[in-house]
């Protein structure tokens, strides 16, 4: 039992730390609050690591993958315009649908974060779950369309234009995934053994989110755009 | 793969525990020490192979071992450069100054107990061990399935490194200890977080490069047409018909790249003349200023490279520009470096040695980029490679490998307790300082007349005085990979026999490291948490007791110590 009431402890001291630093860069003496008590091993059981790195870390990973999806689609531009044969890729209807459950996905994350902000648990996990199966139900839609295509004879190999169509979907549900494990990780997870707070992982999760919802619009505008 | 496997186990598991201790550890320390080895490996590996290619230049009648052993054709030698480069770019160049020191020190340096993820420090350093024997292996496959292996390796390679640049940042941003400010970061730090901010945009470039390739071999998809239809034709065949789009992509990584294995560079350089001059960096804010410029300016610059390939991109103007203005943070480098060196009492160790080295290599190398920054001469000097070849050897592999060498010397106290041989490390200082310009500055010549018998008849007498040189160039290569073995003998021999070192702080430097035993504690800063109250290089600080003052020596410590000093 010691061991189990210990390790909040720790947490709470960590935040502590972390909400006193105010911004990306602590200030000079920000943390040695505990510096009179003197209490060496104690004080070295509480180091831990900033708990802004994941909001750090999430900033980050989203500037990497934006520069991944960037990369693709500045090789479409060139080989859209570089080529004269470019047959267009018929888009399927339901991507459109999928589309609207994917912006339908943002709203309810954004409210389950409200629900949790007003303390209101039962809330949160409803809209939290809710969330989760719209971002199943936008990849099956995904894998849907793909069918589609499929169906109608266009396949990744067929031509570049779909070659790109199935490389985009593709590596956007890929990193939608990413995202749904995120959603199923803090949904399920038992908040004693972890170490981020729930406040912190709804929000770094729901910066991921949109960023996928973001980038959905983007690329769908760009097969679009590019027919 | 075996040797790198009983090398490892050979210089590191004395007792049981390896698995937990050694292999499936997040200690900052162990994996920055284990990328190290894995670099030590792949640059011996690497230099051996460039052994068989000179050989072979010079005496294309030689039967070489691996070469004819394994079918003595031209696909051997492409495959031999091919696994030559990659090797030495990504897994000394790239994972030595970056990964393994950054991982070591940069927590540190900066009074951190650890990374900011550790287990994902340790999924990329396994990461990197995969891309290492998959680039490996592809030596022994048929050309069709190598590619194909290659390609995925790098993409490991890539995945890896953005998981390690994300790291990296994150430290550097969230885990500074309290009092360890912006200003105050020592400059390997700087440079290390410059580098890893680089790496986050330009290894997702790469990655997304590798997806597409790796979808149209192994999906049939048309990204790169021409590359499929090249690598389908036999060798003889393959043209200049690189497609567009590759290279656009690949150079948008590949010039970034040199500046990404060049900024730790810049860093540690800048952090040993300070050191052993016993002076602060001469205005350290601007140079921070430099790196930051260094990271922009090479990542703007890709396009200066479709000039040098024949390919015209939008304006040859501007790419020239941006390449010359290169030049700006790198001669506010240089400047600094001399102005740090100025009328200083130097201490000529080999540490030293190795960045005075370093920067001579970088001015040389440097002014023979000039000539490739314009855009006229870059195309004339893409027709013979030899001139490339000695600039980019000289500038990235030579003077970055001097900069690595130059760190090892200066941290190997604290990494093992002891410390290296300084007459042996000198004696392989110069051996290869001489070494390597007799190789490099030839080539340069090489590519000159080269370029001179394609514009003009008048030099055709030439191919003799190139032949010699040729042969001249593999000699030189023979006895400075041989003078290698000169280190690698001290390495091993300082690892178990060296001197001891029993203080903390043998080089009387000033960063967060030297505050904790060698090696350090498992938890670095032991029971209390360091706190830094000044910049990173406080040298011949005149009311000091000593010539220097440590990051974390409280002020009334320092005005204790003087007391006593008087």
């Amino acid at each position: 039992m010691p061991g189990t009431t210990a390790v909040p402890e720790i947490e709470i001291i960590v935040d502590d730390i972390g909400g006193g630093g105010g911004g990306p860069t602590p200030p000079p003496g920000g943390g040695d609050d505990g510096n009179g008590d003197g209490d060496d091993r104690n004080r070295r059981r509480r180091w831990s690591p900033s708990p802004k790195r994941y909001s750090t870390a999430i900033t980050i990973g989203i500037v990497s993958i934006l520069m991944f999806f960037m990369a693709l689609a500045s090789a479409f531009i060139v080989l859209r315009r570089g080529s004269d044969l470019w047959v267009t890729v018929h888009l399927p209807r339901i991507l459109w649908a999928n589309t609207c459950v994917l912006l339908a996905s943002s709203f309810t994350l954004e409210s389950a974060r409200r629900r949790l902000d007003l303390a209101d648990s039962s809330g949160f996990r409803k809209f939290w779950l809710m969330t989760t199966v719209l971002g199943f139900l936008f990849v099956g839609g995904q894998l849907v369309a793909w069918r589609q295509l499929v169906a109608q004879g266009v396949y990744i190999a067929s031509n570049q234009a779909s070659s790109f169509f199935y490389i985009f979907t593709g590596a956007h549900a890929v990193h939608l995934l990413g995202g749904v494990g995120a959603l199923l990780f803090v949904g399920f997870r038992k908040s004693e053994k972890t170490r981020i707070s729930l406040p912190a992982a709804t929000e770094i999760t729901s910066y991921y989110w949109h960023f996928m919802d973001g980038l959905w619009i983007f690329l769908l505008a760009l097969l679009y755009l590019g027919k | 793969m075996d040797t790198y496997y009983s090398e490892t186990n050979h210089e590191e598991s004395p007792q049981g525990g390896f698995l937990s201790r050694y292999v499936f550890t997040t200690d900052h320390k162990t994996i920055g020490l284990n990328y190290l080895w894995l670099a030590l490996f792949s640059v011996f590996l690497g230099m051996a192979m460039s052994l068989p290619m000179r050989i072979h230049l010079a005496w294309p009648g030689m039967h070489l071992p691996l070469l004819s052993s394994l079918g003595n054709s031209p696909e051997r030698f492409a495959a031999l450069t091919t696994l030559h480069g990659s090797l030495m770019v990504f897994l000394v160049l790239t994972a030595a100054p970056q990964a393994g020191f950054g991982n070591y020190f940069l927590p540190l340096q900066i009074g951190a107990r650890e990374m900011a993820f550790p287990t994902l420090n340790l999924l990329a350093f396994w990461a990197t061990v995969a891309s290492l024997l998959g680039l490996t292996t592809t030596f022994f496959l048929s050309p069709q399935s190598a590619i194909t292996l290659w390609v995925v390796s790098v993409a490991i390679f890539c995945a890896a490194s953005l998981v390690n640049a994300l790291n990296f940042s994150v430290t550097t941003i969230d885990l500074r200890a309290p009092g360890m400010t912006l200003p105050r970061l020592p400059l390997t730090v700087w440079a290390w977080f410059l580098n890893a901010i680089l790496g986050t945009l330009i290894f997702s470039i790469l990655l997304a490069a590798c997806v597409c390739l790796l979808s149209d071999r192994l999906m049939g998809t048309h990204f790169f047409p021409v590359l499929n239809f090249v690598a389908h034709q036999p060798s003889g065949v393959i043209s200049n018909a690189v497609p567009v789009l590759w290279r656009r992509l690949f150079w948008f990584f590949a010039q970034a790249e040199v500046y990404v294995a060049m900024l730790p560079c810049f860093g540690l350089a800048t952090h040993l003349i300070s050191t052993f001059s016993r002076k602060p960096v001469w205005k350290e804010r601007l140079v921070v200023l430099a790196l930051c410029g260094v990271g922009v300016f090479g990542f703007c610059v890709w396009g200066q490279h479709m000039f040098s390939s024949g390919m015209n991109p939008f304006s040859p103007l501007v790419f020239s520009l941006l390449a010359s203005s290169l030049g700006i943070p790198a001669t506010i480098l240089v400047v600094s470096w001399f102005g740090t060196l100025w009328n200083a009492r130097l201490q000529l160790n080999t540490a030293m040695l190795f960045s005075l080295g370093f920067i001579s290599l970088f001015l040389t190398g440097g002014l023979s980029g000039i000539f490739l920054a314009r855009h006229d001469l870059a195309s004339a000097a893409a027709v013979s490679d030899d001139f490339v070849t000695g600039h980019f050897h000289l500038v990235m592999g030579v003077a970055a490998t001097f900069a690595i060498l130059g760190a090892l010397f200066f941290w190997f106290p604290k990494l093992f307790g002891r410390r290296l041989n300084e007459p042996f490390g000198k004696l392989h200082f110069w051996l290869t300082f001489a070494g390597v310009y007799c190789v490099f500055m030839p080539m340069h010549w090489l590519g000159l007349i080269a370029h001179s018998r394609v514009s003009s008849t008048t030099l055709a007498s030439l191919p003799g005085a190139s032949s010699s040189i040729h042969t001249f160039i593999t000699i030189a290569i023979l006895l400075t990979v041989f003078a290698q073995g000169l280190f690698l003998i001290n390495f091993l021999w300082s690892l178990f026999h060296g001197e001891r070192v029993l203080e903390c702080n043998p080089w009387r430097a000033t960063t967060l490291e030297w505050s904790v035993s060698s090696p350090p504690p498992a938890d670095d800063f032991g029971a209390s948490d360091p706190v830094v109250y000044r910049g990173a290089y406080e040298f011949s600080v005149p009311e000091a007791a000593e010539d220097f003052v440590p990051q974390h020596l409280a002020p009334e410590q320092v005005v204790k110590a003087r007391k006593a000093g008087e």
